[in-house]
Parts: C-alpha cells; structure tokens; sequence
C-alpha cells in the first residue's frame, strides 16, 4: 500500500510536540474551540496541562529522550477538537432535566394531574339532578379511592424509570396527597380562625378523608415500584446514562 | 449495537473504578489513571481524553468535588475528593455490577475462562 503525501502543515487534530514544554500554552491553542466561562476555561487548561506535564516527567523517569517523552505525551489525545466538546458537554451546567425534576416533580406531577383527572368526572356525575339525593362520600369518594391506586403507582413507576430511590419513589407516588395537605396546611387553620367556635371535628374528618385515606390508596399502588429490583436491566448504567 | 454494549459497559465500569478508588482518598486525575493502570495491571487505562470527561461529569453531578491542593512536588494539582452524595451512589453500583457479573458468569463462565 503506497503511502499517503507527508503535507507540510501540522494535521489540526494532532498537535506538533512543542520545544519549550509550555502544556498550558499547548492546551490552549488546541483546546481552542473550547466555549467555556472564563474561569472555567482555564481551569481545565490548567488541569489538563497539569497530567501532560505529569505524563512527560514520568515518561522521562522511564529513561527515554525528551522527544520520545514528548511523542508519548502527544499521543494520550488523538482528537483536541472532540475532547473540547466532550469537555464542554460534560461542564455545562444546562441539562434538559435535573435529577430532581426527573425523581421528583415530574412523575410527582403526573400523579397529582391524574388524580385530578379522576376527580374531575366524578363531581361532575355526582352533581347531575338524578344522582343528587346520594351522598358524595359514595359518589366521588369511594370511587375516586379506588382509582386512586393508579395514580400512586404512575407517579412511583416513573420516579423509578427515571432513576428515583425509594424515598423519590414513595414521594412522587404520594404527591397528589402531599399537594392536598400543603393546601389544607394553609387553608384549614384560616378558616378555623376565622370562626368563633371552630368545629375541630369537622377538621379531622376533613383530614381523614381528604388526606389519610387518599394516601393509603396511593401508597397501595406505589409500592410495588418501592422495591430495590434484583434484575439488572441489561448492562449496569449509573444514572448519568439512564 | 455492539459498539453500543461496549460503550455503555466501558462507561459505567469506569465510572465505578473511578469512585471506588475516591472512597479509598482523594486522588488528582493523573493519579486517578496511574492507579487504575497499576492496580489492574493495565488491563483498564485512561487517556486524558477520557478521564476528564468522565471527572467534570461525576463532578457536575455532585458525586464528586474537586478543589486545587499542592501535591507533593509542592505543585498545584486539581484533587478530587468522594462526596458524600457520591458515597451514597458507590454501594448501589457495586451491587448492580456485582449482580451483572454474577449472571454472566452463569450464562457464560467467565471466572473460569
């Protein structure tokens, strides 16, 4: 096979060994299209410069010459231009979703608008002329408790999907309850306050009905997605991959 | 696909070596890659190219931290250190490459090779 034409000038992916072993200056003119803040910028040039001149030092420990330390050292990065953009993936602080929002609040959120969803028709059946004699604790209640098993069970599934551990798990799970008692937190002792004679029992039905219950029903679908798994799902993957 | 196996296996294999060496002390990335070099008798080595990478992401997600120290030689060196987010991640990993290796050696005998 002939050989390719040797060009004069320098392949723009394999940097010439620099004389005066200046890594920094080396990294910085490779590391060129590197879109960094500033500081950040320089501290990965200072950084990568740092192991280069590491590298050298132990090479020349070896007992090799200087240019075949530096041949050595030139060799541990065949493309500049991919490691800047892999370097500035990796150094972005912008994710499409932070772990957060993909353990907490999104599946969180799913189960809560689910929950209303289900609710939705059920006050409406309940408030047609035919069915208004019956009592809503048997119209809405009991039928929306009964669905309320697949809502905890979505909201707990996609914590886990998304990577969650059994606390984000069982918190997205419950959020439409967790949701209800935040508002009720509020909303509930300002009401009671503004009454002279507040009717505490009503309060604490209100809080069985409005809350434990709907959580325990919840918490029925959730927890079989609460489990640590004793499957690998095909190769083991840390979350950065999930 | 099988470029894809291999990615994702080199990918979190290293991702597992670089925090299992953390939790032992603090190290600076090259010696991160001298030591992994060393301890599997070279059979895993990172380049610069990919070592770094793989710090800034372990670091953007909170598993590690990294602040500049003098090493020993007296010169600035960037020392990353295990968080204790980053601990909480190793056990899980462990377990789950534990299991992984488990069923492979089942299915294809790999300890006895």
């Amino acid at each position: 096979m002939p050989d390719k034409p040797m060009s004069d000038k320098p392949m723009p992916d394999k940097p010439t060994p620099d004389k005066t072993n200046d890594w920094a200056a080396l990294v910085r003119e490779q590391l060129h299209p590197l879109n960094l803040p500033a500081s950040d910028q320089e501290e990965v040039i200072a950084e990568l410069a740092a192991h280069l001149e590491d590298l050298y030092e132990q090479e020349l420990g070896k007992g090799i010459s200087e240019s075949e330390a530096r041949n050595k050292v030139m060799d541990e990065v065949v493309g500049w231009r991919a490691l800047a953009k892999t370097i500035q993936r990796s150094k972005s602080q912008e994710e499409i979703m932070n772990p957060r929002t993909k353990h907490f609040w999104l599946p969180g959120l799913v189960s809560l608008t689910a929950a209303m969803i289900l609710l939705t028709p059920l006050i409406a059946i309940s408030m047609q002329p035919r069915f208004l004699g019956r009592s809503p604790l048997q119209m809405v209640l009991l039928p929306w408790l009964a669905l309320l098993p697949v809502c905890g069970a979505a909201g707990a599934y996609l914590s886990r999907r998304g990577g969650g551990n059994r606390r984000a798990r069982l918190a997205a799970g419950l959020f439409p309850t967790i949701a209800l008692f935040t508002l009720g937190a509020i909303l509930v002792p300002t009401r009671l306050l503004t009454f002279a004679h507040p009717e505490w029992r009503y309060g604490l039905i209100a809080l069985a009905l409005g809350i434990i219950l709907p959580s325990a029903a919840l918490l029925l679908g959730a927890l079989p997605f609460l489990h640590e798994s004793s499957q690998v799902q095909g190769f083991p993957q840390t979350p950065i991959e999930r | 696909m099988t470029k894809r196996i291999r990615s994702k296996i080199s990918r979190g294999s290293a991702e597992l070596a670089i925090l299992a060496l953390l939790a032992e002390h603090p190290l600076y990335g090259f010696e991160i890659s001298k030591q992994i070099e060393e301890k599997t008798d070279g059979a895993l080595r990172f380049t610069l190219a990919s070592l770094y990478p793989m710090l800034y992401d372990l670091e953007k997600r909170g598993w590690i931290a990294g602040r500049w120290e003098p090493n020993r030689a007296g010169r600035d060196r960037r020392v990353y250190s295990l968080t204790p987010a980053g601990k909480k991640e190793l056990a899980p990993l462990r377990r789950e490459w534990n299991l992984f290796f488990q069923a492979l050696d089942r299915l294809a005998g790999v300890t006895n090779a």
